[in-house]
């Protein structure tokens, strides 16, 4: 037993994404002794910026193939390395609105978590990752969208970023190689380090351990030198779960951790367009547009996506035989979004079968169609109105849209559900907190029901769909939680 | 109890064992019938020929246990005979079965495979032989009509390998599933307890990999049916030697009953089992009880004599000795200890296997992606694209790929019957229309199986260096590196 005691680690953190870093920080700041277990590998700086296929191998979950299944399957990613999604992700920052909080504490009772209350974590969050908007003349991929919105008078907003001095070298999905965009691995998780956190990339978690309602430890796969890989048992006082809103469900359930965990995935379904523009945009060679259009938050938003020929040839690929001609334009081309604030409910599971992979499940709900459709008739009017000779939509059959007409008759009709090809990268509230226990996984700090020493913080622990790209949320909710429990601890 | 004091009752147990079958077998036997049967059998060139059968199922086995480690390490169908071999040598001179400790220390010696994978290895091979013993036993009962305690003793068989083959299905498809059930129940038993537990399972879930793939557990299926058809071919083999007609039913159900009672741990050689289990084989078949016994002496000396010889002279040759392989059996038992891995203290469980290694492409996934791809790809950008699409694939969780297997599968089929060729023997232009017809077709579920490969495919191809240049574009320029240290930048 002695032995035992003499071998743990005071805070186990499983993931080292935006929660779990903030997490770390935090912790080994309060002087706490802090390990984090990471998947995915850690990558230097010449790693990143590399080719989509190279960096889907290197950075994301199961190489990117995590589809979310229901009547409309879902294309979702997330990164598998150290820093999770920050690395891979635009660096777009929203506080949680006002209205979002408000209805987080009605309908879920989640305490201490106003505007005032969460002010300080956003802003120690903003300081360290150096928000703030684009410094350069915009891009002309963001230039034609605000002519469209300009046309169209609708209200808009050009989004801070989590890349002080962005050289616009739009390599954000597959990592920025030129340390401007501050993913976790460059922001934070060096300073976690001086304060005394350790990290073991490449530790994959396969099952929390219990004695009755206290977790003991962890039962982990890591790699060791040479490549070889043991099953270990790590022991820990606490556990901070912060592996993702996918994974983090998926463990606890695994685990036998059930109570509201995995029931109410929620995420932002997302419909990309391509348009063709008389004149050369390049978008290939410039961050993504950073304007979002907000006239229709929060149930819509409109904005930019990320662009290079062979997310274009992707996005093009379901009306292949009559737009393929298209990639030969690519030249005059730039990719935008609409993103619905999702109404569908989806599950998530560990699989039985084969290696435990996780089952993402997500129904898009009526509204959502509605959402999406009106959306869409709104994004290609607007890009038509900025000049735009036609719109290309990911709807097999609706290769081309050239006129308002044929876009507005979306906001009258639901667009062909088995025809969407929706993407998603916000996915959230798999393990919602707040203090109505009917409906939360974890307390008003993310401390799990019927457990006293386990935490879940990250992008599941979000109530409902925040309406806005989630980071900011997750790490000042993972701050806010982190720090209550030193005081709780102290 | 000590690892000594336990040996030496191990050691007593196998000889009580083997003496209370020996004496079971002659009790009722007139010795001087039995000596009278030897002195006017024929032995040539039934015994050497006997002897060959079993030399050549030995090598069978050799073959098999090449495949199942081939993805862990390259071993010559020679060295994996001679382990074999080995083991089988180590079971004729060390009581209870030992020999299949030796056998896994030397398989771990020779691979460099974790002990406890090693082990693991031994027991698939049991299990399956146990199927195939059982499945010949089954066959030849029906074929000749057998009924009594042999046609018990195969349901009794059938029931026990089948509870061992449904826990081998469950290590082969649910492993996640198995280690986390295996964790969730032996928490409570204290942690010791567990992390055995959890060990046993890990490693059996690691040997049992192997099986995942249908076509691999086909072939190991196969290859162990052929080892004991060899085996029963010796037991035919023995038959004319005592003037009994070569029946292979017969030599079958014999070769079958045997093996199955020499599971029975005992002395080395199975001394006392093997004659009791082969001579009542053979009297339930109507043979009389002296030649009976005769034949089961005659057999077991085919038996033990080859493989006893050649795996002495194989440990020579190796330089393996029985008492440091058995030892370093025994340390696969104390895998258990702490470490410290980036910084922090782990109590390590069990050796995991090696990770699966990146997807090649195969033929199919070339043909169809070269079928996907615009015109005037070079062979590299096809070739790249379809490594690219095959990584992908196995990428996708189990339930998503076993779809897209069998959809591509039902693809495959229809092309077949469609054209009269497989897919990859068509030429282009009819493999485009093929995949077009499925993909841009008017059946929702045959479109949305092409969705994956089509949009993999074209991402690759349109981020290749080759594939902008259809473009006139060009790789994605070489991006500054960060030169600012990242507590810098943001002050």
């Amino acid at each position: 037993m002695a032995e035992a005691v003499r071998h743990r680690t005071e805070v186990l953190v499983v993931g080292s994404g935006a929660g779990g870093a903030v997490t770390a920080l935090e912790l080994a700041s309060a002087g706490r002794d802090v390990a984090v277990l990471e998947e995915g590998g850690e990558h230097a700086d010449d790693d990143y910026g590399k080719s989509s296929p190279e960096a889907m191998r290197l950075l994301y979950r199961r190489r990117g193939m995590t589809p979310i299944l229901g009547q409309v399957p879902l294309g979702y990613v997330e990164g598998a390395c150290v820093g999770g999604s920050t690395e891979i992700n635009s660096g777009f920052w929203h506080r949680t609105p006002r209205e979002v909080l408000l209805r987080w504490h009605a309908q879920f009772g989640l305490a201490d978590a106003g505007v005032d209350d969460m002010a300080p974590h956003f802003d120690w969050a903003e300081e360290r990752l150096g928000i703030s908007k684009y410094d350069r003349e915009w891009p002309k991929s963001t230039r034609m969208f605000a002519q469209g919105i300009e046309a169209m008078g609708w209200a808009y907003q050009e989004v801070p970023r989590a890349a002080p001095g962005c050289l616009s070298t739009n390599a954000c999905a597959s990592g920025c190689p030129t340390g401007k965009k501050r993913g976790m691995s460059r922001a934070l998780w060096p300073t976690a380090r001086e304060k005394g956190a350790r990290l073991v990339p490449r530790c994959r978690v396969h099952q929390l351990l219990f004695e009755r309602h206290r977790c003991i430890g962890v039962l982990a796969e890591v790699e060791v030198e040479g490549g070889r890989r043991v099953l270990a048992r790590i022991d820990a006082d606490h556990v901070f779960v912060c592996a993702g809103p996918t994974e983090t469900p998926a463990l606890l359930r695994r685990s036998g951790v059930k109570f509201h965990v995995g029931e109410t995935l929620r995420v932002h379904p997302m419909l990309k367009v391509a348009a063709r523009f008389p004149e050369t945009i390049d978008a290939h060679q410039s961050v993504l547009p950073l304007l979002q259009v907000k006239e229709f938050w929060p149930d819509v938003s409109l904005g930019g996506a990320f662009f290079t020929p062979g997310h274009l040839a992707l996005g093009l690929s379901d009306n292949w035989p009559e737009t393929s001609d298209r990639m030969q334009r690519f030249r005059n081309m730039a990719s935008y979004y609409v993103a619905v604030r999702g109404e569908g409910r989806g599950w998530v599971r560990p699989s039985k079968l084969g290696d435990g992979a996780t089952l993402i499940h997500y129904d898009v709900g009526p509204g959502d169609l509605k959402n999406l459709s009106q959306g869409l008739a709104r994004l290609c009017t607007l890009l038509l109105a900025a000049g735009a000779e036609e719109v290309l939509p990911a709807v097999r059959g609706m290769a081309s849209i050239t006129s308002e007409d044929e876009a507005i008759r979306w906001l009258d009709e639901a667009l062909p559900k088995a025809n969407l090809s929706l993407t998603t990268v916000h996915a959230f509230s798999s393990c919602p907190i707040g203090e109505r226990s009917e409906k939360c996984a974890a307390d008003s700090f993310g401390k799990l029901r019927r457990y006293e020493n386990l935490y879940v913080n990250d992008a599941s622990v979000l109530p409902d769909s925040p309406g806005v790209n989630p980071q900011g949320s997750v790490m000042a909710f993972a701050r806010r939680n982190a720090l209550h429990f030193i005081d709780r601890l102290s | 109890m000590s690892s000594e004091s336990s040996r030496r009752w191990v050691t007593v147990l196998g000889a009580g064992v083997s003496a209370l079958f020996l004496w079971v077998a002659v009790r009722h036997i007139d010795l001087a019938s039995v000596k009278e049967t030897w002195r006017t059998a024929r032995p040539l060139p039934w015994i050497p020929l006997a002897m060959a059968a079993y030399v050549v199922g030995h090598f069978v086995r050799g073959a098999r246990l090449r495949f199942l480690v081939r993805r862990e390490a390259g071993l010559q169908v020679t060295t994996a005979t001679n382990v074999v071999v080995v083991g089988y040598a180590s079971n004729n001179v060390l009581p209870a079965r030992l020999g299949e400790l030796v056998r896994a220390g030397m398989l771990a010696e020779r691979t460099g495979i974790p002990l406890t994978q090693a082990l693991t290895v031994t027991f698939i091979e049991r299990l399956v032989d146990g199927v195939a013993i059982l499945f010949l036993l089954v066959g030849a009962s029906w074929a000749t009509h057998t009924a009594g305690w042999i046609a018990e003793l195969a349901r009794v068989g059938a029931l026990v390998f089948g509870v061992a083959l449904a826990g081998l299905g469950l290590a082969v498809f649910f492993p996640a599933a198995l280690g986390a059930l295996a964790s969730r129940l032996s928490q409570p038993l204290g942690r010791r307890a567990h992390d055995t537990a959890v060990g046993l399972v890990t490693s059996i879930v690691n040997g049992a990999a192997v099986l995942r793939r249908p076509l691999d557990a086909l072939v190991i299926g196969v290859l162990s049916v052929v080892v004991w058809l060899c085996e029963s071919a010796m037991f035919v083999a023995v038959l004319p030697a005592l003037g009994l007609a070569p029946s292979p039913g017969m030599a079958v159900i014999a070769m079958s009953v045997t093996n199955l009672g020499i599971l029975v741990p005992s002395t080395p050689g199975f001394v006392g089992p093997f004659h009791f289990f082969c001579s009542q084989a053979l009297l339930a078949q109507g043979v009389g009880a002296e030649i009976a016994l005769a034949y089961a002496v005659l057999v077991h000396i085919a038996f033990y004599a080859p493989a006893t010889l050649w795996g002495a002279g194989a440990m020579l040759w190796y330089g393996v000795e029985v008492g440091a392989t058995a030892a370093l059996a025994r340390a696969a038992r104390r895998s258990q200890r702490v470490e410290t891995i980036g910084g922090v203290p782990m109590q390590i469980i069990a050796q995991l296997a090696e990770p699966p290694k990146e997807a090649e492409a195969s033929d199919f996934d070339r043909a169809l992606t070269e079928a996907i791809l615009p015109p005037g790809g070079s062979a590299a950008v096809v070739g790249d694209s379809a490594r690219f699409l095959a990584g992908q694939i196995a990428a996708l969780p189990t339930r998503v790929r076993t779809l897209y297997a069998i959809g591509m599968s039902v693809f495959r089929f229809w092309v077949r019957v469609r054209y009269l060729r497989s897919f990859c023997g068509l030429d282009l232009d009819r493999r485009r229309a093929a995949v077009a017809g499925w993909a841009f077709g008017t059946i929702a579920p045959l479109r949305q199986l092409f969705r994956a490969p089509r949009s993999t495919v074209l991402l690759a191809f349109y981020e290749h260096p080759a594939g902008l240049a259809t473009l006139g574009a060009e790789e994605r320029r070489h991006l500054p590196v960060a030169t600012t240290a990242p507590e810098e930048a943001h002050g």
